[in-house]
């Protein structure tokens, strides 16, 4: 049982470093599409020979995408209600991201019995704002008539395992540690320096359990929102916006994809030849020429 | 009201999903019973409805005759899914695979993008026309029929969809119930784009199946590439077009002009949408004369292609697409032009100026602009003389999607009403937050059977409610109103909706573009330019 736990901790950690590497190769490598923008307000158009001025403010693109993870700020102002129950579950969550990651580095530098209560009440409230956030999502996802429309079957387990993750998280700290930030570091710790691996092997059920449900997030992860809002974000810092600029790297990239071969069936394409090609040649019976010549 | 689920569309029968009723579609404000002419979309004749499919709304767009055999309906089956597989390869739909990939991915199914769809708010909320309902269709067919182990897993993920005769013909109408004005997109908090999704099974049906709106495919693109412009006229014939402007701008303004016609070496070739040339001659005319009056080094074309700016393959079918907007660019090199305007025409702006800009290499890759930059700097940088007390009427101003919400030009069409408008006013809302006309993506032009009147009755019903709430406080007749729209399609569509909603005769209210009340403020031109005569 302990040695399994071990395996899949540390399974569902590569498992999760793979699928997100392999996402994002996947989807760098993926052909640039046309360009297919929309704006929130004025853009390089609206000036005389935009071709001739600056394009792309990167840092005005990165505020924005800041402002939007921290504040989910597009929810707060296109679905107020659905919004407040959701950014306590982000909140949450991004609190016991950070909580974890000073959990990790405190283990190792700070003194054990040193360590302040503060650092429970952090983890604590974090799970609360998670726990609350999460269950009132999953409530309005039952209960809403928009909210529940097309809301697969999936999801309402996902949420219910969430409650799960974060209640027993809650148990293990407040009732396995006896709400000791001292027992919690000293038990961090020796996971991370490997300290005790017997202990590791033999895990009592309240650690065992909390490590079992982080790998099923682990494994989620790569298949999860979280990733395809970075792809999106990632897409929309590289992409967007950029022109085609004679000899530039689109350009480049543009006339590799212009030699792709093209299979569609409808009678106007011809099958068979390159985009370049279908896009420049014309089929006789689309083209009778000038008829009016 | 009925509610319609989304496995709904896979009923294998011809029992229509949902029956438009007057009572059910937004309110409208003045629009009295006299106006609602009960039934607002028309019933398909018998005839009609034997052979066409109208299962969806009892509208047909696509005229897609119905299959003859058990034989026929399995073809189109195995066609549909021999498109999607290529509409999500990369060979064959580079042009928009990440996108469509990612916004098939991503719908977090909050359906906070509803409330941003004119035609789902116009319909007064049916399910069908949710911005959602087309891409979760489309999504939970891929989830059930291309993705690895997808039937198996399909009770756990809600891929409840069947594929069948009935779900491919109602979805390839459904792809024409959404004007792809990406309003939706622009309110996803996560990037998924239904608009784009609409762009997609459109491309999917025609580039595939050989299906799409004969006015876009037949009538527009083929006929383009076939004559030199959708609209049928041919080089001959704009050269007598170019000939009765000149006689028609004299008689008007006095004014005696040569219009530039196919001038090599001038600095800009300006490109309309030919559209204008039939139905509102008066905005090429006031193009050339606002660009005589400026100085400016400009030309027409009378060559094959040179003189219709419209794309319609942007609307719904990347191949065609390119070919029109190569077209394009080969005659501005031939004319050796410095750079390409574009008139007062969206789709045209955003096929040429931005959704080429990826197909365009080496010398193909031509400077192309909208007209708008450059009008802003005409008006407001006081190289016309103008006198604003000319245009002393009410007025407000339509954004064309193309133009405004997806390339940006917000400022400079609104710059130029304040300063020569004195009554000026919004619509609400605005700017890149405007709802569509809802003529956009070929609607407009799109003539099938009882399609017009869907049209007016629910995709154009938000942009009425916009326009009679602009001028509220001038709503009698005597009170002369005039919407700007500058943007052909989109003037298409206002013209359908007010005759449908008779609000010309009835509020006086009248529509045109932007340089047609430039010119009209023109302080050395007599008689008003604006002639208010309804057309
Ligand atoms: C712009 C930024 C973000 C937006 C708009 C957003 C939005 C959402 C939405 C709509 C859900 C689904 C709720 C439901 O299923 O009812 C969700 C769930 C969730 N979010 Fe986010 N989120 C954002 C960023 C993040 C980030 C940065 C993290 C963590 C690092 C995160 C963690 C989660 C988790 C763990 C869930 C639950 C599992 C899931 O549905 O995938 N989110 N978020």
């Amino acid at each position: 049982m302990g040695s399994a736990v071990v395996i899949i901790f540390y399974g569902s950690i590569l498992f999760c470093l793979v699928g997100v590497v392999v996402r994002l190769i996947k989807f760098i490598k993926m052909p640039v599409h046309l360009k297919w923008e929309f704006y929130k307000g004025s853009s390089i158009y609206e000036q005389m020979e935009w071709w001739t001025k600056e394009q792309v403010n990167l840092w005005e693109k990165v505020k924005s995408t800041i402002l939007d993870v921290l504040l989910l700020r597009e929810y707060y102002h296109r679905n107020r209600p659905f919004w407040s129950v959701l950014y306590l579950f982000h909140l949450g969550i991004y609190l016991l991201i950070l909580w974890h990651v000073w959990l990790f580095i405190a283990s190792v530098a700070v003194e054990p019995e040193t360590a302040s209560t503060a650092g429970l009440i952090w983890g604590h409230t974090a799970t609360a704002l998670a726990f609350i956030g999460g269950l009132g999502i999953l409530i309005k996802r039952i209960t809403d008539s928009e909210l529940k429309l097309y809301y697969p079957p999936l999801h309402y387990i996902k949420w219910v395992v969430m409650l799960f993750t974060l209640l027993e998280a809650f148990y293990a700290v407040q009732y396995y540690f006896d709400a000791s930030m001292p027992a919690l570091l000293k038990y961090v710790k020796t996971q991370v320096t490997f300290g005790d691996i017997e202990h590791k092997l033999h895990p009592p059920p309240a650690t065992a359990i909390h490590v079992l449900l982080a790998s099923i997030w682990l494994i989620y992860l790569p298949f999860s929102h979280i990733m395809r809002l970075f792809l999106r974000y990632y897409h929309y810092l590289v992409y967007d916006d950029v022109p085609n600029v004679k000899g530039g790297p689109m350009e480049h990239k543009i006339r590799k994809l212009l030699g792709l071969s093209v299979s569609w069936s409808a009678p106007h394409i011809q099958k068979g030849k390159t985009w370049g090609e279908v896009a420049t040649e014309i089929p006789k019976e689309l083209s009778k020429g000038a008829a009016g010549k | 009201m009925k509610r319609i689920k989304v496995s709904d569309i896979s009923k294998n029968n011809e029992e229509q999903l949902l029956h438009i009723k007057e009572e059910e579609l937004m309110q409208l404000p003045y629009i009295g019973e006299a106006e609602n002419k009960g039934e607002p979309v028309k019933p398909l004749t018998e005839k009609q409805q034997a052979g066409f499919e109208h299962s969806l709304d009892g509208v047909s767009a696509c005229t897609i005759p119905k299959p003859k055999d058990k034989e026929e309906e399995e073809r189109f089956v195995r066609s549909f899914l021999e498109g999607l597989k290529k509409l999500i390869s990369e060979k064959d739909n580079w042009t928009f695979l990440q996108q469509l990939l990612l916004s098939l991915d991503s719908c977090a199914k909050c359906q906070t993008c509803n409330d941003a769809c004119s035609i789902y708010l116009g319909s007064g909320k049916q399910d069908i026309y949710r911005p959602t309902y087309r891409s979760e269709v489309l999504r939970r067919i891929v989830n059930k029929y291309i993705k690895k182990g997808g039937k198996i897993f399909a009770k756990l993920t809600g891929s409840d969809v069947d594929l069948n005769w009935a779900t491919i013909a109602r979805l390839a109408e459904l792809a024409y119930r959404c004007t792809m004005c990406r309003r939706c997109a622009a309110s996803c908090p996560l990037g998924c784009d239904n608009g784009l999704i609409t762009h997609e099974l459109r491309k999917l049906f025609s580039e595939e199946m050989g299906i799409a709106a004969k006015e876009l495919h037949d009538l527009g693109t083929v006929q383009q590439l076939k004559v030199g412009a959708s609209t049928g006229i041919t080089p001959p014939a704009f050269k007598d077009i170019v000939q009765f402007m000149e006689e028609e701008i004299e008689e008007k303004t006095g004014k005696k002009i040569k219009i530039p016609v196919d001038k090599k070496g001038a600095d800009i070739l300006l490109i309309h949408n030919s559209g204008e040339y039939l139905s509102w001659l008066e905005n090429p005319e006031a193009f050339a004369i606002i660009f005589e009056e400026a100085g400016i080094s400009w030309t027409l074309s009378s060559e094959l292609y040179g003189y219709e700016g419209t794309n319609y393959g942007v609307w719904y079918d990347d191949i065609q697409f390119s070919r029109v907007a190569l077209k394009h660019i080969e005659i501005a090199r031939k004319l050796n032009v410095k750079k390409i305007v574009v008139g007062e025409c969206g789709h045209a702006t955003k096929a040429l100026v931005v959704i080429a800009d990826r197909i365009l290499v080496d010398d193909m890759n031509f400077p192309r602009e909208s007209a708008l930059p450059l009008l802003y700097d005409l008006v407001c940088n006081g190289k016309l003389k103008l006198d604003p007390t000319r245009n002393n009427f009410p007025v407000t101003l339509h954004d064309p999607c193309n133009m405004v919400r997806l390339m940006g030009i917000v400022e400079p069409q609104r710059e130029v009403l304040r300063k020569i408008c004195p009554d000026f006013r919004e619509m609400e809302p605005h700017g890149v937050d405007n709802y569509c006309c809802g003529g956009g993506s070929g609607f407009a032009i799109m003539q099938s059977m009882n399609f017009p009147d869907w049209r007016s009755a629910v995709s154009g019903r938000m942009k009425m409610k916009q326009i009679l709430e602009a001028f509220s406080d001038v709503i009698s007749p005597e009170h002369k109103k005039y919407v700007c729209a500058p943007c052909s399609n989109c003037k298409g569509q206002i013209r359908e909706l007010f005759n449908y909603y008779n609000v010309n005769e009835k509020y006086g209210i009248y529509y045109g573009g932007l340089v047609e009340l430039i010119v009209n403020a023109m302080v050395d031109i007599e008689k008003p330019f604006i002639e208010w005569d309804w057309h």
